[in-house]
């Protein structure tokens, strides 16, 4: 159930043109039988896409579980003052490496740094990084496999073939590549240190979504009701914007949200390697960095254990929930 | 100069010396109980080791290595006029029958009959001789030849222009001179106090015949040809094996038959090999891995520590105004708890500076830096604020490849609560880079510096590092009446007295501060079931003489 997005445009198009109408209809008829059971469905409204995913979507424990560590993640990064009142950066040497306790919850690092603390406030890179490469990915990707499957012909040609040539970068090794050549200065701001591991992760990462975009953008292409909004002379902006877009849209979502959560992963395993996010910034690849070694994972496991724990439920959140998403917008399921 | 590798400087750590060690001149050596015992034992002959070893940079000849890791190896292959006591390192005449000298500007020197090459050739004057013309010599472009500037005629063998178009004048020193075969002369074109002291260093080496009449032939690179205990047969990117030289005439004869020195490129690997008794000793614990004292159980009486002649500091760009300011300066330096980093972060395993001058060497002076190596973070405040503080951020550049960051990061966060400046680590990539910014004077703020000696005396602490122009001399230091001292010091009739006078030109350092004394640094060793009589020289290195199989 790939047809128009939402029934209220449905409806729109039922007055103004018959082959669209046709189209209503049969959808309607369609979506009065639960394709699960395969049962008549009584009382229901016929539903949209978008709406029949957020039916799924409530009814999945993994959504919830996700979404609720996905809203303690970004609460953390907008407001990490809500969980702690310790400053990050208010580091006393003389009590390094100390076991968690009720002053310091999660512990003491090398250097005196309140453990609890640095993680909380390590949320907030991360999860820029994570929703900011991803927005970008997902901007990029979606424009140029727009334009490929749209157009088609030569164009298509030349941005899959420039696509596959980025798609052949590795996306850790093109990263390094990229942050090795253009590394931070000392008192370079916050946001660009940031803004250069997301571009860094944008340019390598569009190609993915290009492709998938471009593949269902043709899946949508041969449908009646483009057809005969391309018979009305409907203008190609608003054939993509009303029509296009809004149908071939889901598998982006889905893929880019998966992909959120390897942002994230990654922007840590550069920050881990010394090339991502550097001192001052805190971030929670640093802090990974900072505590490990076989010697300190020995003497003070906890260093490195609850950077590592929150890095891994956020990673893990971000792909619940596009796990939980794929399987609401899979059209096999209505 | 050997600059310290980073792998080296990576584990490199210090003895925590108590207080009432810190005047020894003979470092202590703390270990296991067991190596006390064992080194008493007798020492059985024969049998093989292995040794952790790293990747020679540069080719074997005496000359042309400058780093620990070729040092190391040449160090078993040579054999040279004074060899240093492997536990005081007290400078022992070794090819050298005696170094005579009255004014301190002309030396004789007579040769031991009796030593030989690996190749079989006896050691002759000539050896020397030659060997010293032709490393000094210009255009053959070696990397130690600037150990031969005392010797007259040095100037003359030089190079006239950087890339050596305009050819030296003369191909041979001045003053240098084979009277006979066991005997020649040395004139200095400036009094040298310490000659006997610096005579050590590899550099000196003597260089056999057949590498005098063909330097150029590539073997050499890899089979350097000494007169030292050892000979090395197999040159491998993966080991180094030593054997006996059946020839060695000298007496500092070695136990073992057979030495390979496996290539490790980072400490973790060596580490647990010798844990797991696949490797006899390694010079090379990680850092993390001292923390809690956790290798000292997991080696259980096969562990030691030994102070070597390594000092390390901060040092204040040349090219940053702000920090020609020496009240500033001294304020920042009061405020580093040495301390307590030593302890939490080097786990106990280096000893906070008192000086410029590593506490190994002859001529050391406790406490010359005095109040202003020691923390008070009130009066170091105070005397911040009276000095106008520092605007901006103000950085530390370390390499990132040496584990250089938890310390200075200890110390930027230690600033930055007590002082409340603004304070960021600049971290390079690796080794190189760190010194290309700091020899090209790109970088500003502070930067890591430290030194390996070369020879064990307080003047090469002191000359190489702060004399106005020399070489080493990273923050353009300059002061008149230091350098004044220097030269006095170099003057002086004996070492006492130049020591003496070192000392004086080390007190006044601490009024006019060249650099921010840090730490000393030690080097903690572990070794395997199978061996005993482990010891580390106070350069550091492991002493293949001693070592022997159970």
């Amino acid at each position: 159930m790939t047809e128009p997005h939402d029934s209220s445009l449905a409806k729109d198009a039922l007055g103004s043109s018959g082959a669209t109408a046709l189209g209503a209809v049969l959808e309607d008829d369609l979506s009065g039988i639960d394709a699960t059971t395969g049962g008549p469905v009584v009382g229901t409204k016929p539903r949209s896409l978008w709406s029949d995913a957020w039916y799924d979507l409530r009814r999945d424990p993994l959504f919830w579980i996700s979404a609720v560590l996905i809203v303690v993640f970004i609460l953390m990064a907008l407001f990490p003052g809500l969980f702690t009142n310790k400053d990050p950066r208010q580091c006393d040497l003389s009590v390094a490496r100390h076991i968690p306790s009720p002053a310091h919850w999660f512990g003491t690092d090398i250097q005196g740094c309140d453990v609890y603390a640095r993680t909380i406030y390590g949320a907030r890179s991360s999860i820029l990084v994570g929703i900011l490469a991803t927005l970008g990915t997902a901007i990029i990707g979606s424009a140029v496999g727009l334009i490929a499957g749209f157009r088609g012909g030569w164009l298509d040609t030349l941005l899959s073939r420039t696509g596959d040539i980025f798609y052949a970068i590795p996306l850790l090794l093109g990263g390094i590549i990229i942050l090795y050549t253009f590394p931070n200065q000392v008192g370079t701001p916050y946001i660009v240190v940031v803004l250069k591991v997301v571009a860094a992760l944008a340019i390598l990462g569009w190609p993915s979504i290009a492709r998938l975009m471009r593949s269902s953008v043709l899946q949508v292409m041969p449908h009646d009701y483009i057809q005969a909004a391309k018979a009305l002379g409907a203008k190609p902006g608003r054939i993509i914007l009303s029509h296009v877009l809004p149908n071939a849209m889901a598998p982006v979502m889905v893929v880019s949200t998966i992909n959120l959560g390897s942002y994230i992963a990654i922007e840590a395993t550069l920050s881990y390697l010394g090339i991502g996010l550097q001192e001052p910034a805190i971030s929670w690849g640093v802090s990974i960095s900072d505590a490990s070694g076989l010697g300190y994972v020995r003497s003070a496991p906890f260093m490195l254990l609850f950077p590592s724990l929150f890095l891994s439920l956020a990673v893990l959140a971000f792909i619940f929930l596009g796990e939980a998403s794929q399987n609401a917008f899979d059209p096999k399921r209505h | 100069m050997r600059r310290i590798t980073p792998l080296v400087a990576l584990s490199i750590s210090g003895v925590m010396l108590l207080s009432a060690c810190g005047q020894d001149v003979a470092a202590p050596n703390e270990s296991s109980s067991s190596t006390a015992s064992a080194a008493t034992g007798p020492a059985k002959d024969g049998g093989t080791v292995s040794i952790r070893g790293c990747t020679p940079q540069n080719p074997l000849i005496p000359s042309d290595t400058n780093e620990t890791c070729g040092g190391n190896v040449l160090d078993a292959v040579t054999a040279k006029l004074v060899h240093y006591n492997s536990d005081t390192a007290a400078p022992e005449l070794d090819i050298a029958q005696s170094i005579d000298t009255t004014d301190n500007q002309h030396f004789t020197v007579k040769l031991n009959p009796g030593y030989k090459f690996s190749d079989g050739t006896e050691v002759k004057a000539k050896n020397f001789v030659d060997g010293w013309n032709w490393a000094a010599y210009g255009p053959n472009a070696q990397q130690n030849s600037y150990f031969f500037e005392p010797i007259t005629g040095y100037k003359d063998v030089q190079c006239g222009d950087d890339d050596c178009k305009v050819k030296p004048k003369a191909t041979t020193m001045s003053g240098l001179k084979v009277v006979d075969d066991h005997t020649f002369t040395i004139d200095t074109s400036e009094k040298v106090s310490n000659l006997k002291i610096r005579l050590g260093y590899t550099a000196f080496a003597p260089l056999p015949d057949s590498f005098l009449k063909a330097p150029t032939d590539k073997k050499w690179q890899k089979f350097p040809v000494g007169a030292g205990p050892f000979t090395i047969t197999q040159n491998t990117a993966t080991q180094i094996v030593f054997k006996k030289n059946p020839d060695y005439g000298g007496k500092f004869k070695p136990h073992v038959d057979e030495v390979t020195y496996k290539i490790y490129n980072d400490a973790a690997p060596a580490y647990n090999d010798v844990v797991a008794n696949n490797l006899d000793v390694t010079d090379l614990i990680p850092t993390d891995q001292l923390t809690n004292d956790q290798w000292k159980s997991d080696l259980q009486n096969r562990w030691g520590i030994r102070q070597s002649g390594v000092f390390q500091s901060i040092t204040a760009s040349s090219k940053d105004k702000q920090l020609q300011n020496q009240d500033l300066l001294k304020a920042l330096s009061m405020d580093i708890d040495r301390p307590t980093i030593t302890k939490q972060i080097f786990a106990g395993s280096r000893t906070p500076a008192d000086g410029w001058v590593s506490p190994v060497v002859d001529g050391y002076k406790p406490g010359v830096c005095g109040d202003l190596c020691k923390y008070d973070k009130t009066k170091a405040k105070e005397m911040y604020d009276k000095a106008g503080g520092y605007k901006g951020t103000l950085t530390i550049a370390v390499n990132g490849d040496g584990d250089h960051k938890a310390w200075s990061q200890a110390v930027c966060n230690g600033w930055k609560n007590d002082l409340g400046l603004n304070c960021q680590l600049k971290i390079t990539p690796d080794f190189k880079t760190l010194r290309d910014q700091i020899t090209k004077r790109e970088l500003t703020g502070f930067f890591r510096t430290g030194w390996q000696m070369d020879y064990p005396s307080i003047e090469n602490f002191l000359t190489p590092l702060y004399a106005t122009g020399a070489s080493s001399n990273d923050g353009d230091y300059s002061n008149k009446a230091f350098d004044a001292k220097l030269q006095e010091a170099a003057a002086a009739p004996d070492e006492e007295q130049a020591n003496k006078v070192y000392q004086e030109a080390e007190a006044m350092l601490a009024e006019k501060m060249p650099a921010i004394p840090l730490w000393y640094v030690s080097t903690p060793f572990a070794w395997s079931t199978k061996v005993t009589n482990v010891k580390l020289t106070p350069f550091g290195t492991i002493d293949l003489t001693a070592i022997s199989v159970k």
